[in-house]
């Protein structure tokens, strides 16, 4: 058996209570009740019932996820996924049919300062808009 | 001076080739003294007498249950560095063969002529039971068993659980299959229509309990009985393999 290649596969006839830490993948088919953790991908299947935080750096969800989840880099909700509980990701995929309750933060990738921005920060920037809008409709009048 | 120990043959053409092995050893000029297990002298007490008698380097050829014996028996005695082990796995398809299996007897002797010294993990299942192949608890009739790894603890019904030397555990529960289709494919390529649930974990402390006790196999013998404790011990035996051929998995073994 290869390590590289093996990780860790929770059948569906497995109930697994406490927290799951593996270098390589993690497979769920069965229930588990506690923290996940993998260095790398984590693909909760169809049949999977998780009750506790995820933390992947791929994060698959086919399954009822209720807890935190933290994908690194990306994380994906398939059409018969679920999640209740907050996301924290780089890129996110959520597919029609599927179902998630709880919020999400993404990282400000291109630096526009949305996330950081104050209710009076975000008005007076759509002022400032504005204004220069005006500004065009004046130049194309004269 | 090796110290050859030979599992009691099963077949007239086992024996033969028992015999051929040790025409080989002589003219490969690996000198040595060849004994057989017999229930009258187990290979356990070989093992003793190989140590009293100070030998170096042991070499079992059998199957997996006389190797495990014999490496057991070597650990136990608290000869795990001091003594190398030598292996000539005779029993096809079996979990060793997939290592030291030959196509002829020569490929055989010469691994042994020519040693590359590998350090091995070996299972111990508590007091004193190690063994360097898979310990399997196969039970009858699908039961419940609870299995504690470390931080965790998995609660299943199975129909077989294979503990590896190092610490992989495998979980398999066969249930019928249920997809039309795949059902229909298995009976027209004549395939059991059964469906495998398979768990895999790796721990370094395994604890298994079951609400009645299972026998816990290793080779084709009863070992011990539910509940178990297995360990892990590491680089605890020094085993002769191909020099040329050494896999990838032995490597990923050493440097775990």
């Amino acid at each position: 058996m290869k390590q590289q290649e093996v990780g860790t596969i929770v059948g569906s006839s497995v109930h697994l209570t406490g927290s799951i830490k593996d270098s390589s993948d993690i497979v769920i088919f069965g229930s588990v009740d506690g923290e996940i953790s993998s260095d790398q991908k984590i693909v909760i299947e169809e049949s999977a019932r998780v009750k506790g935080p995820v933390t992947g750096r791929e994060v698959m969800v086919s399954g009822i996820v209720t807890g935190t989840i933290t994908a690194k880099d990306r994380l994906e909700l398939s059409p018969t996924g679920m999640i209740k509980g907050n996301i924290d990701t780089n890129t996110l995929l959520i597919h029609s049919g599927a179902s998630f309750i709880g919020k999400c933060n993404m990282p400000d990738k291109k630096g526009d300062g949305l996330q950081d921005l104050s209710k009076e920060d975000f008005e007076t920037e759509i002022d400032s808009e504005e204004k220069l809008e005006e500004g065009e409709e004046d130049k194309k009048e004269d | 001076m090796y110290y050859y120990i030979f599992e009691s043959p099963k077949s007239p053409g086992e024996r033969a080739l028992f015999e051929r092995i040790q025409q080989i050893a002589r003219e490969f000029g690996i000198f040595g003294e060849f004994v057989q297990a017999s229930p009258a002298r187990s290979a356990q007490e070989l093992v003793e007498i190989a140590v009293m008698k100070n030998y170096s380097t042991i070499v079992a050829i059998g199957g997996d249950t006389h190797v495990n014996k014999v490496a057991s028996k070597i650990i136990n005695l608290g000869m795990g560095s001091n003594i190398v082990l030598g292996i000539i796995s005779t029993e096809e398809d079996s979990f060793l063969a997939e290592r030291w299996w030959f196509k002829k007897p020569e490929e055989a002797m010469e691994t042994i002529k020519f040693r590359k010294l590998t350090k091995f993990d070996i299972g111990l299942i508590e007091p004193n039971h190690y063994f360097l192949t898979n310990a399997s608890i196969i039970c009858k009739k699908p039961s419940r068993v609870v299995l504690e790894v470390d931080r965790w603890q998995a609660e299943a019904v199975v129909d077989r659980v294979d503990v590896s030397s190092n610490l992989y555990i495998l979980m398999e529960r066969y249930a019928r299959e249920s997809s039309i289709v795949k059902s229909t494919f298995n009976w027209l390529m004549g395939r059991e229509n059964i469906r495998y649930d398979q768990s895999l974990f790796k721990g370094k402390v395994v604890r298994i309990t079951s609400s009645d006790p299972l026998p816990v196999y290793v080779g084709k013998e009863v070992m011990t009985h539910t509940p178990i404790n297995v360990y892990r011990k590491l680089n605890a035996v020094n085993i002769i393999t191909k020099r040329d051929k050494v896999s990838d998995e032995i490597k990923n073994e050493v440097e775990e």
